[in-house]
């Protein structure tokens, strides 16, 4: 007889001094930690720890389509391959693809794709393996993040990177980086993605409620803690150089 | 014949760095241009006096030039340009690699040359020309009579070839009728990152030079990222091995060479080997 255990969601997001509950302020974010060049097979790879999320990309291209009906003659193209480990939730998830990594996939792909330049390199595809293997609330926005670090690893031009984040409404407060319990017992809910290029919006999905004006505070908010997360992409992607150069100059002198 | 075969590596190389002379010298660039840039980062907001040179573009007003790589930034002139650290190979028409014979049939090979399409190698560009006279006069049954002037390849086998023909949508086709082409029955090859095979060349080919004159072993760098080499015993072979991987893993720092020479007689003295 399996145990069978009910989702049970705290009344209150907000503990009794006003942060929410893991002790967090209104517009802080998880601590993040992010890594370049985890795995050595790949060409590109990126390893991202958001909170508790736990978030391993890699990237292989431009090679070969298969199957080769999906080959473009005009222009490449980008496959992102989604998945959770069955061990990233508190139910064991069925490790077959479903609709939510479809779904998540396709999204990730489409938010990538208007900063590579994929007419360059016809015929041919760019594939990126996002796997999470722990998950607590928001892995579209750090799988987007972790991507544009991996592609950026593998010396594939863009025109720059990209940030994503979720931003949302608990208890009828407006709150940054929503946690896993957040997210569900939450009212609102909004992941947004940003291509720094030209500072234009690349994904926005939303679910629950919220007015007109809110949602305009929102996107405020969360160009805040996006260019927050995009210093930090692009401490990680020099730090793998700039540590080695330090070191050498020690070693010189 | 071991030193005319010694000779024949070291003009090749020399040939080569002619070659790549001036991807080399981006790569060499002064010593306060040595910044890590990253994709979307501005390199300058000043458009009237710069352009966007190699790894870069304006944006979409025209107000800032970018970089579209991870690598190193550089002046040159009034050309901004960012040297990729990490990247891939687009085959050239007259680049000299290294390829693996992955398939065959009675019409072509197929070739791993490292790049995103299999490179083919037809039969008629295995043919030594000067004596193929009936071939080239286009008349005649087509092919030539004498069968020995046909090299034959197996699957598994290391080839150098030039490349014939190579764009965006066909597959490169190449040739092994040349100088210093054609099948290789010793050494072996190991394979860097492309984009840091003009630090292993050096300035006007220094650091090879080094490298050959210091371990005593053959090597023949090609743009695929491929290094063939032939030492005389295992210990030399291994310790220029293992200089190449240092040399990949510091590209983008400053006076590398001499570190380099350094680096190698140190581990002579450490090893024992003379």
């Amino acid at each position: 007889m399996p145990l069978i255990i009910k989702d049970e969601y705290p009344e209150k997001l907000f503990r009794e001094d006003g942060k929410r509950l893991d002790g967090r302020e209104l517009n802080e974010l998880r601590p993040i930690k992010m890594e370049v060049g985890v795995i050595k097979s790949a060409d590109g790879s990126a390893y991202l720890e958001w909170g508790n999320n736990k978030v391993f990309a890699a990237v292989y291209g431009p090679r070969e389509v298969h199957p080769h009906h999906l080959a473009k003659p005009d222009r490449g193209i980008l496959r992102v391959f989604y998945r959770m480990a069955t061990y990233s939730v508190f139910d064991r998830k069925r490790p077959a693809p479903g609709r939510r990594e479809k779904e998540i996939s396709m999204i990730v792909s489409d938010c990538l794709e208007p900063i590579l330049f994929l007419e360059l390199y016809p015929g041919t595809s760019f594939e990126i393996f996002i796997e999470v293997v722990d998950a607590d609330g928001g892995t579209r926005c750090a799988s987007t993040t972790v991507a544009a670090l991996a592609l950026a690893d593998a010396g594939i031009p863009m025109k720059s990177l990209v940030s994503a984040i979720a931003v949302g409404k608990i208890d009828g407060k407006q709150v940054v980086d929503l946690s896993g319990i957040e997210d569900k017992a939450g009212d609102a809910d909004l992941p947004i993605a940003i291509t720094w290029y030209n500072e234009e919006i690349s994904l926005l999905q939303f679910d629950g409620e919220m007015d007109l004006d809110e949602m305009t505070k929102f996107l405020d908010i969360a160009k805040d803690a996006l260019s927050k997360i995009h210093q930090m992409q692009l401490v990680s992607l020099k730090s793998k150089y700039i540590t080695l150069k330090e070191g050498e100059g020690e070693k010189k002198r | 014949m071991e030193n005319e075969t010694d000779k024949e590596v070291i003009e090749e190389t020399q040939e080569n760095d002619g070659k790549e002379g001036e991807d080399f010298e981006d790569f060499e660039g002064e010593e306060d241009s040595r910044d890590v840039v990253v994709p979307g980062e501005v390199l300058t907001e000043d458009t009237k006096n710069f352009l966007p040179g190699r790894g870069t573009i304006y944006n979409s007003e025209r107000t800032k030039i970018i970089s579209l790589n991870i690598g190193l930034k550089q002046i040159r002139k009034n050309y901004i340009n960012v040297i990729p650290l990490r990247g891939f190979y687009t085959p050239r028409p007259g680049d000299k690699i290294i390829a693996l014979v992955v398939d065959k049939n009675p019409v072509k090979y197929k070739c791993d040359i490292n790049a995103k399409d299999f490179g083919t190698l037809k039969p008629k560009n295995t043919i030594k020309r000067g004596k193929m006279r009936s071939f080239r006069g286009g008349g005649g049954s087509g092919y030539p009579q004498d069968e020995a002037n046909i090299e034959r390849f197996e699957i598994g086998d290391i080839l150098i070839v030039k490349i014939l023909s190579a764009d965006r949508l066909n597959k490169p086709e190449l040739t092994t009728v040349g100088k210093y082409l054609g099948k290789k029955n010793n050494g072996f090859v190991i394979s860097i990152d492309p984009p840091k095979i003009p630090r292993v060349i050096g300035r006007d080919g220094s650091m090879i030079k080094m490298l050959k004159n210091l371990t005593k072993t053959n090597i023949f760098v090609t743009q695929n990222g491929r290094i063939w080499l032939k030492g005389e015993d295992i210990a030399h072979e291994r310790l220029l091995v293992e200089s190449i991987q240092k040399i990949a893993t510091e590209a983008h720092t400053v006076g590398l060479t001499d570190r380099m020479q350094e680096f190698i007689i140190n581990e002579k003295k450490i090893r024992g080997i003379e």
